[in-house]
């Protein structure tokens, strides 16, 4: 009986690991956030349908739902987004880097809040406050975020409703590889779920670091 | 004849204060640069001249030349910088709010770099290390630089001469009543000193705090 019961949870566990998640390898609620939060990836049309919940990505620590691999150097992010429903002004979706799952590890993201604000916001260090910039904004749509990590620089472009990609803005946060690389949602509402469609999701290896620059 | 005294003495303190150095009232070199900067108040154009030279204003802790007066509350100050010596593509000049004129102190600011980059820096807490946001690169020119700050939000914008101010976005900072408030500039080498004449500067008090946005 023992030996099957092991056998079962191996399986199981095999199973998690295994299911199909595009570019990615793992999906999973960061910070434990009392709603669970859930990713679905449709080979077929290569769209994730990601729910999450949780406070916020902010300050000393986060709550929301990832969809992460892991990833070492240099490297190109680009996902086109949509939040289906409403919600908090404030509920947010975009790219990651983080160092660990821990709730308040060091990361830089590129986000789009509900009410269409691009912003970017990184932990220097584990356990730091969230620093941010925020870009102007007019409104909600469907928005293209690319992030590429070039060393320590992380470089921003935004598009919305189909617009070409435009370079916004760089930072720079200092991870030490292997670095987890993905999607995230966050309610920004701790008792309340929002759903995010990510379609034309690209993770590209790119070549070693140029030049550092400051 | 000690109430005459007293009387010339207020006089002067004032006129040193209203007219030397324009908007503001202190100039001196930060971080100890081994060459010494300056800069002068021209009340007939309403031109300031300033030289600094210095490391660079990055890391935990900087070196450049300052000119600032005290302040509390949300203001709003803007400037038009022209670099007039050729030198690093990242020498800086531009608008600082520094919560005291310590090598290490926190600060917020806003600079054009030698190039024509635009950038927003700041250090949260005293010895930590600078974050940064740097916008595309315009390529070398004259600037206009614009500062607002409401209650923890510093908002930006910037624009070559000629062209209207674009916002480019804003971050928060927990810099406090009273700041100083004034102009920098640093060569990024101690191995030369960088001049910048900045025109039409305000510094303008504003209203009490609008609501706090994140």
């Amino acid at each position: 009986m023992r030996p099957l019961l092991l056998t079962c949870l191996l399986a199981a566990s095999a199973f998690a690991q295994g299911e199909n998640l595009g570019p990615f390898t793992n999906s999973g609620d960061v910070g434990n956030p009392a709603k669970k939060g859930s990713t679905v990836f449709d080979a077929l049309t290569g769209q994730f349908r990601i729910t999450g919940s949780g406070a916020n990505i902010w300050a000393k620590e986060d709550q929301f739902q990832y969809v992460w691999k892991e990833i070492s150097g240099n490297f190109a992010v680009t996902a086109t987004m949509k939040f289906l429903g409403q919600g908090a002004d404030h509920r947010k979706a975009g790219i990651m880097l983080r160092q660990s799952l821990d709730a308040d590890s060091a990361y830089g993201d590129i986000v789009i809040h509900g009410n269409g604000m691009p912003g970017i916001q990184w932990r220097s260090n584990k356990g730091e406050n969230t620093s941010a910039f925020d870009l102007p904004f007019d409104g909600p749509g469907k928005f293209t975020l690319k992030l590429v990590r070039n060393g320590v620089g992380l470089s921003v472009s935004i598009a919305k409703d189909g617009a070409p990609l435009k370079d916004v803005a760089r930072t720079e946060v200092t991870l030490r590889n292997p670095i987890l690389v993905g999607l995230a949602v966050c309610a920004h509402q701790a008792d309340a779920s929002e759903t995010v469609v990510f379609s034309d999701v690209s993770v590209e290896q790119l070549a070693p670091p140029a030049g550092k620059k400051q | 004849m000690r109430q005459l005294l007293l009387i010339c003495l207020l006089a002067g303190s004032a006129f040193a204060q209203a007219g030397k150095l324009g908007a503001f009232t202190s100039s001196d070199d930060i971080g100890a640069p081994p060459m010494k900067g300056s800069a002068e108040f021209d009340g007939a154009t309403g031109y300031y001249k300033i030289t600094g030279s210095g490391t660079d204003i990055w890391g935990k802790a900087d070196q450049f030349r300052y000119l600032w007066r005290e302040m509390s509350g949300n203001f709003s100050v803007t400037a038009t910088a022209e670099f007039l010596t050729e030198g690093n593509d990242h020498r800086k000049a531009g608008i600082m709010l520094r919560q005291s004129t310590d090598t290490d102190s926190p600060y917020c600011d806003l600079v054009i770099h030698g190039n024509g980059m635009a950038g927003v820096q700041f250090r949260n807490a005293k010895g930590d290390n600078t974050n940064t946001v740097d916008f595309p690169i315009e390529g070398p020119g004259t600037f206009k630089l614009k500062l607002v700050r409401q209650g923890a939000t510093i908002t930006v914008s910037a624009a070559r001469k000629g062209s209207p101010l674009r916002e480019l976005g804003h971050t928060s900072s927990q810099l406090g009543s009273p700041v100083l408030i004034g102009l920098a500039v640093s060569s990024h080498t101690q191995a030369a000193s960088n001049t910048v004449v900045f025109s039409d500067v305000s510094v303008e008090q504003l209203a009490p705090p609008a609501e706090r946005k994140q």
